[in-house]
């Protein structure tokens, strides 16, 4: 068992669970996108652990630094990729939001439906 | 009862992770296999073949340029997305944008703000154009760029905000990062090299150190002001709230 060396992972876990719980129980919809926000962050923090090397030195060459004890440089520029397409969902998902309010008044998803049901 | 249900669904899935992580290798030995396979290639050669001192900023624009281009290609179809759904706003109409919170902000946060922002740009720019030779990059620097305006924009409101960043500026720019970066991959064709080749084989072995550098900082320069005109239009898009866009139940 490395629970305890690998304490990065769990709290990674750990927070995705949290992010999960609250897209399925909260009814407001800007709470589900914070949850979704918080699952891309376990999943980033989980990517970028992954790549760290005990007592290792940043990617960047010309310090001196020996390249065997620089920390793994490829989940760092994919994660930074996907900040990016964070971001991009996050605003898509925002800019719904805002449309959906304008149009019903209001944001708890419960209520959405029962107004979808006696609209329609 | 569902809320029994999706608990009891969390908490399984909880103890199923963390016993997948419990069995993985310890975090930052040097002997896991995300040490020891891929990486170690990139960190002696990324240097003499990419030119570029900061070897994440090697491996997003040389090694994954592909990857870089569809993402960039996905930062516009968002912006083109949020567009299509809220609509622009309309040039000269911008004076009847209601400010959306009634109480206007202090002397004191005024004056920070107009003498914090420009050191904010400072070192935006410094960010953008020192990303291949330390931490940085086109895409943070582009963020931080949109953060300075989005601070600009709560304190000093959309109208000023748009009339110093005004749309005739950033419809151009928005593109930005897509055109640099398409348009350096076809003149690495050109080059005789394939899509996205930085080195080019026409060109003499000796200029190959400066023509890969200052065409990493054009890709990053590109990327830097189309990110940042990209999250600034989505910004204004979100802000703006027009009298005529009654709530039609």
């Amino acid at each position: 068992m490395n629970l305890w060396p690998n304490l990065h992972y769990a709290v990674a876990m750990v927070l995705f669970c949290i992010g999960l719980y609250t897209v399925i129980m909260r009814r407001n919809i800007i709470k589900k996108i914070i949850g979704l926000n918080i699952m891309e962050t376990s999943v980033f923090l989980f990517l970028i652990s992954i790549g760290y090397l005990e007592g290792g030195a940043a990617p960047v060459h010309g310090h001196g630094v020996d390249p065997s004890r620089m920390v793994n440089p490829l989940p760092q520029s994919l994660i930074l990729t996907a900040i990016v397409v964070a971001v991009s969902v996050t605003a898509l998902a925002l800019s719904l939001v805002i449309l959906l309010y304008r149009q019903f008044g209001t944001l708890d998803v419960s209520r959405l439906f029962r107004e979808e049901e006696e609209a329609g | 009862m569902k809320r029994l249900v999706s608990l009891f669904f969390i908490g399984a899935l909880a103890l199923l992770l963390l016993y997948v992580v419990s069995r993985m290798p310890p975090m930052g030995d040097p002997g896991n296999p995300t040490a020891t396979r891929v990486v170690p290639r990139y960190l002696e050669r990324a240097e003499e073949e990419t030119h570029a001192r900061n070897v994440v900023t090697g491996i997003i624009i040389n090694y994954r340029g592909f990857d870089t281009l569809g993402e960039v290609t996905v930062i516009y179809c968002a912006l083109a997305a949020v567009l299509a759904v809220l609509g622009r706003e309309k040039r000269g109409r911008i004076r009847d944008y209601v400010e959306l919170s009634g109480f206007p902000s202090s002397v004191i946060v005024r004056t920070m703000v107009a003498l914090v922002v420009p050191f904010i740009l400072l070192f935006s720019l410094y960010t953008i154009l020192h990303g291949e030779i330390s931490p940085g990059g086109g895409f943070q620097g582009g963020a931080v760029i949109g953060a300075s305006m989005i601070i600009f924009t709560t304190i000093y409101g959309l109208h000023l905000s748009s009339v110093k960043v005004s749309q005739g500026l950033r419809s151009p720019l928005e593109g930005s990062a897509v055109i640099t970066f398409f348009l350096v991959g076809v003149l690495g064709l050109f080059g005789g090299g394939n899509f996205l080749t930085y080195a080019w084989p026409k060109v003499s072995q000796a200029l190959h150190p400066a023509l890969v550098t200052w065409l990493t900082v054009l890709v990053e320069v590109g990327i830097g002001l189309g990110g940042a005109m990209v999250l600034v239009s989505i910004l204004f898009a979100m802000v703006r709230e027009e009298g005529a866009d009654e709530p039609l139940a």
